[in-house]
This record gives structure tokens, C-alpha cells and sequence, in this order.
């Protein structure tokens, strides 16, 4: 029987580099291992490290990067403090820190931590994404402690379900809309510990930045991460900006899956994920003509070139509502200045876009804090109660064209009426 | 070396899969640290009398997929701070299961438990046969064995003393 490309890649970081099997407990070495300053995590860490285990610097700097997205600007001397502590670690650890890029999973991406058939560590699950590129990068939350302190980690190899997506998404529909269609159709805990591996002839229709997308809001279907078997625009991205030199992997054809479903896409239609579970998915049309009063077009989820346009082809030559605050933040600086020479950005302000550059800190309502009985709708990744302001205020994630149709009305709308064709 | 025995009574029954368990404090107290406080505001709103009727011991049942959606750390430790030593649940999602692990938190997959229990029962786990015995029903359920760095990580008290003795 042949191996998943989970099992290949897990295999080839331990001791002996063969493949393993799903379910053996293994010592695996993470070829990066990534976090983001954040307060009780990171500060955690490095304070662990040193207290419990002695240990003043990581072996090997070169396989850790840290990212500053959250908290960026500071807007407290104790946020800034923060920055400072990890500002320091980094400089004394010798380990690369990325600040102010963009939001890390992306970022992540655009300095080469992507590598086809790569293995990556990360406290947050949103990591994910990089298994657009071919790369396993698992969320191991507060796990993420034993890659600072040891040089494998313990990892049982899990199971893979494998997702064939057929189909070209009509317009109006985005990758968005297919990892909410795939969440309701498996169920949100289909992939329950399990890796969701997609393939499938759709996926040459979607672009990277789409199944960066897609694989980013793996957990939601309960599974610890999502991976596509690399293909040539994968390996060409990697190579263009890697630092390590790997041969790509891919699951062999008689690999073994827990389960296989085939999922077509011709028939999609835009969705809305209705709060507060971020399983609610509902057809958009079911919920247009509800009032709202914000808009959130970005993350590390959405934001991205292909979403920016899609909200430019809705606003070109047209005006936000009145008093609707539409919040668009490129999912990282490189982007913002593609979207910048494209004249995409031109196109958002003047429709009436309130545009800031790159952060984490509109997903989790740090700043556009919604107050009770508001709602928004946002590309964010949850739409949990509490999540961008007060419990009281609700979030209807969906895709970044029907932000912007929404922002238009000031209602929930369906985007398809604004374009001419979107995936062309 | 096995793990503590566990003894007691089912303090309360979550029959909703996918359960979010920042409901268990309200979104509202979620960043609170304070274990005093957060067993204050703990299980309010599905029983305001449940700090008083909970003893030392007891443990918590959930249906499939318990702790979906975006979990803190707040909620199991007002449950913890009332006496709570473990949840029993149809299946646990992935990250939820990760970060009380490393809590040391024992977590137990027990498909079945739902159908198989009623509140204020007392059930026991018997870490060698891997079974929960219902003691007031006279039943049995298989429970789903940890991993070796599962069981290390609840055997040491958490994340941190189990690393520390693997280094």
C-alpha cells in the first residue's frame, strides 16, 4: 500500500527518514517551527524555556521565524512591551522576526517557510494554509513548548481524509464559499484529528491564494490541518523564495484514507456562515436584505489580491452606503502594494473603503470593535459570539465580493448582480 | 505509573454536539485568569445553583465533537476550581482536546457515554480495563486509550513537568 503525503513528510523528519504509518507515535523534527507574539503565548514560552528547562537559546535559530501581526500598531505601552520582549528574544536567539509584513501565515508564505514537502510547527491552526504549497503545517497550540525546548517533537501521524473537488465555481463564487460548502457537506467534525487533503480537478480552476484560503479554515472541519499534493505553480512559488532545498512529495495513488469524498463545485452558490458556529453555513440568498453595518474585508483567510479585486469589480464607480464602515486590510504589505500598482486600492477609496495596512487585529475586534445589537459581514475566520466586539453583535462571514455587494446596500447582498465575471 | 482515579458524579450532561465551551463562563468572561471569578460566573447560565451541588470529584459529560469553534482556557478552569477532575465525551475536537491535555486535564472519549448516563450518576474510570463503569446503573463503556505522550502529559500534571522529565 502506498503512503498519503502526510505520511511521507512526517516519515522523512524522523530519525531514520522512511515513511510511517497513520497512528504510530513518532519523534519528528519540525523544518520550521513558527509563532506570533501574543499576550500568554510566545511571552509564555520564552519565560518557560528559561525558567523550567534552563534554556537561554534555541539550538538551531535558523528553523524558528516569528512574525509581529497582532497588536500592530501598539495601543498601549504594555502591547509595546510586548513587541520589545519579543523584539529582544529574537535578536538574542539569532532567529528571524517579521514585523509589520503582514499577517504571519501569509507572510510565512512570502519568505519561503512554504517549502514543498515541508513540515511546519505553529501554535495557531490557521498555519494551515501553507498546504496549499504542498507543506504539512500543523497547529499544536500550547504543544508548540516542546520544538523550543526539545529537537523533535512527539507526534502520533494522522489519519488523512481526502477531498476530490470537481467542477468550475460559477461566478460570484469563491474559494471562501468552498471550504464553507466543504464544511457543510462533511460536517464539522468530519476531519476530527485527521489531515483534509484536497485534490480534484477544481483545483487547477482555483489559485493559490484561493486554497490558501481553503487549507486556512481547515480546522473547522475539525481537522488539524489540510494539504494539496504540490503542483507546478506550488513548486514554482516555493522555489522562487525557499531557503531550504527539498524534493516535493505527493500521496501515492493507493494511499490509504480514512475516507474519500468527491464534492462538486458547479453548482455553488455565494454562502454566509450565520453566527455565532462557524458551521452555519446557509446560502447567502437566504439572508439578503438583513441590515448591517460593517464590513470586513480581510484576514488571513481572505485579503488577498484575488479578493481585493473581487471587491474592486463590485465598488468600481460605486459608493459604500451611508454610515456603513467598510474595513479592508490587505492580508500583507506586499500584497497592499500589488493591490497599490494595480490601482485596486484607488478604486476602494474611492468607493468609499476605509484601507489600512496589514494586521491581525480587526479578526478578533481589537480595533472596529462592533458594540451590542451591531452586525457585520467579514471575511474574518470566526464568527463566534464576542469575536470582533461586543457578545451582543453578530458576524456573517462569507466572500469578500458579497462584503463588498453589503457594503453597497447595507444589507446582506448577493454579489453576483455586481459582476460580469469574477473568475476570469 | 497510572493515572489518579477517578470517582464521581455527573455534575451536569452538555447534550449539544460541536459544543462551544466558552458558554460555560459566557463570551463575556472569557479573559478572565482569576480562578475565583471564573468559578463564579462558571455554568450560570445552565444551572445558577451548580456550585453549590458540586463536590470535589465529579465530572462533566458532552456529546460528539465537544469544544468546536474557538475554545479558551477560562472555562475548564472555573470547572476545575469547583471540583470538576474530568470531562467524558461522545469525541472531542482536535484543538480543544490538544490544549487541556497539556493542561493535564483528563479528557475522556467515551463513545456512548451520552445514552448512558443521567445526571448525578456515579461513575468511575478504571484506567487499566479502560473502562467507565456507571456504578449507579451497573453499565460499562469502553473508553478510547491516550497516546504515550497523552497519558505522559496527564500522568505528570501537564505540559511542562512531562517535558521536563523527558529532557
Amino acid at each position: 500500500m502506498g503512503y498519503t503525503i502526510t505520511e511521507k513528510i512526517l516519515g522523512r523528519t524522523t530519525q531514520s527518514g522512511k515513511p510511517v504509518r497513520a497512528g504510530s507515535e513518532i519523534e519528528v523534527k519540525p523544518d520550521y517551527v513558527l509563532g506570533y507574539d501574543f499576550p500568554g503565548y510566545l511571552d509564555l514560552i520564552f519565560q518557560q524555556m528559561k525558567n523550567e528547562f534552563g534554556i537561554k537559546k534555541v539550538i538551531e535559530p535558523e528553523r524558528f521565524a516569528i512574525f509581529i501581526d497582532h497588536m500592530v500598531p501598539a495601543n498601549t505601552p504594555e502591547e509595546e512591551d510586548l513587541h520589545i520582549v519579543t523584539r529582544n528574544w529574537c535578536a538574542e536567539n539569532k532567529v528571524r522576526l517579521h514585523e509589520r509584513e503582514g499577517i504571519g501565515h501569509q507572510v510565512a508564505a512570502e519568505a519561503g517557510y512554504a517549502v514543498p514537502g515541508g513540515f511546519v510547527v505553529h501554535f495557531d491552526g490557521h498555519v494551515s494554509q501553507l498546504g496549499a504549497f504542498g507543506t504539512l503545517a500543523i497547529g499544536i497550540h500550547t504543544q508548540l513548548l516542546e520544538a523550543f525546548v526539545r529537537e523533535r517533537i512527539t507526534f502520533t501521524v494522522p489519519e488523512t481524509t481526502r477531498v476530490n473537488l470537481t467542477g468550475i465555481l460559477p461566478p460570484g463564487v469563491m474559494a471562501r464559499d468552498v471550504f464553507h460548502h466543504l464544511v457543510r457537506v462533511l460536517g464539522p467534525r468530519s476531519c476530527r484529528f485527521q489531515v483534509l487533503e484536497l485534490g480534484g480537478f477544481a483545483l487547477k480552476g482555483l489559485s493559490l491564494e484561493g486554497l490558501q484560503t481553503i487549507t486556512g479554515l481547515a480546522m473547522f472541519t475539525g481537522a488539524l490541518t489540510a494539504i494539496c499534493n504540490p503542483d507546478q505553480r506550488a513548486i514554482k512559488y516555493a522555489q522562487e523564495r525557499c531557503h531550504l532545498n527539498m524534493n516535493p512529495v505527493s500521496s501515492d495513488s493507493d494511499a490509504t484514507y480514512a475516507a474519500i469524498h468527491n464534492v462538486d463545485l458547479s453548482n455553488l452558490a455565494p454562502l454566509v456562515v450565520v453566527p455565532p458556529n462557524p458551521a452555519g453555513t446557509a446560502e447567502l440568498t437566504e439572508y439578503t436584505g438583513l441590515d448591517v453595518q460593517s464590513g470586513y474585508l480581510g484576514s488571513c483567510a481572505s485579503g488577498r489580491l484575488e479578493d481585493l479585486r473581487a471587491a474592486a469589480n463590485v465598488l468600481r464607480g460605486r459608493r459604500v452606503a451611508p454610515g456603513f464602515q467598510l474595513h479592508i486590510v490587505p492580508t500583507s504589505q506586499a500584497i497592499m502594494a500589488s493591490a497599490a500598482k494595480e490601482g485596486l486600492l484607488t478604486t476602494l477609496i474611492e468607493a468609499g473603503a476605509f484601507v489600512t495596512s496589514s494586521s491581525c487585529d480587526y479578526c478578533y475586534g481589537r480595533i472596529a470593535t462592533m458594540t451590542k445589537g451591531q452586525r457585520a459581514v467579514s471575511t474574518g475566520t470566526l464568527n463566534v459570539k464576542g469575536r470582533m466586539g461586543s457578545p451582543e453583535s453578530e458576524i456573517f462571514l462569507c466572500n469578500a465580493a458579497a462584503v463588498a455587494a453589503s457594503a453597497v446596500e447595507g444589507k446582506i447582498a448577493d454579489p453576483r448582480k455586481y459582476l460580469k465575471a469574477i473568475n476570469t | 505509573m497510572s493515572l489518579p482515579s477517578l470517582h464521581g458524579r455527573v455534575a451536569y450532561i452538555f447534550c449539544e454536539a460541536d459544543f462551544d465551551v466558552d458558554q460555560i463562563v459566557g463570551v463575556e468572561n472569557i479573559r478572565l485568569t482569576n480562578p475565583d471569578e471564573l468559578a463564579d460566573c462558571a455554568m450560570q447560565r445552565f444551572d445558577p445553583h451548580f456550585a453549590e451541588q458540586v463536590k470535589d470529584g465529579d465530572i462533566i459529560v458532552g456529546a460528539e465533537n465537544f469544544g468546536y469553534g474557538h475554545p479558551h482556557f477560562a472555562p475548564m478552569i472555573g470547572l476545575r476550581h469547583l471540583g470538576i477532575r474530568a470531562i467524558v465525551a461522545e469525541s472531542f475536537a482536535t484543538g480543544y482536546w490538544r490544549e487541556e491535555i497539556a493542561e493535564g486535564f483528563p479528557q475522556i472519549a467515551c463513545p456512548g457515554i451520552i445514552s448512558c448516563v443521567e445526571r448525578w450518576d456515579v461513575v468511575e474510570v478504571d484506567w487499566n480495563t479502560k473502562e467507565l463503569n456507571n456504578l449507579t446503573r451497573g453499565t460499562s463503556l469502553p473508553i478510547t486509550p491516550y497516546t504515550n505522550s497523552e497519558l505522559g502529559m496527564l500522568q505528570a500534571g501537564g505540559l511542562v513537568p512531562y517535558l521536563q522529565k523527558k529532557i
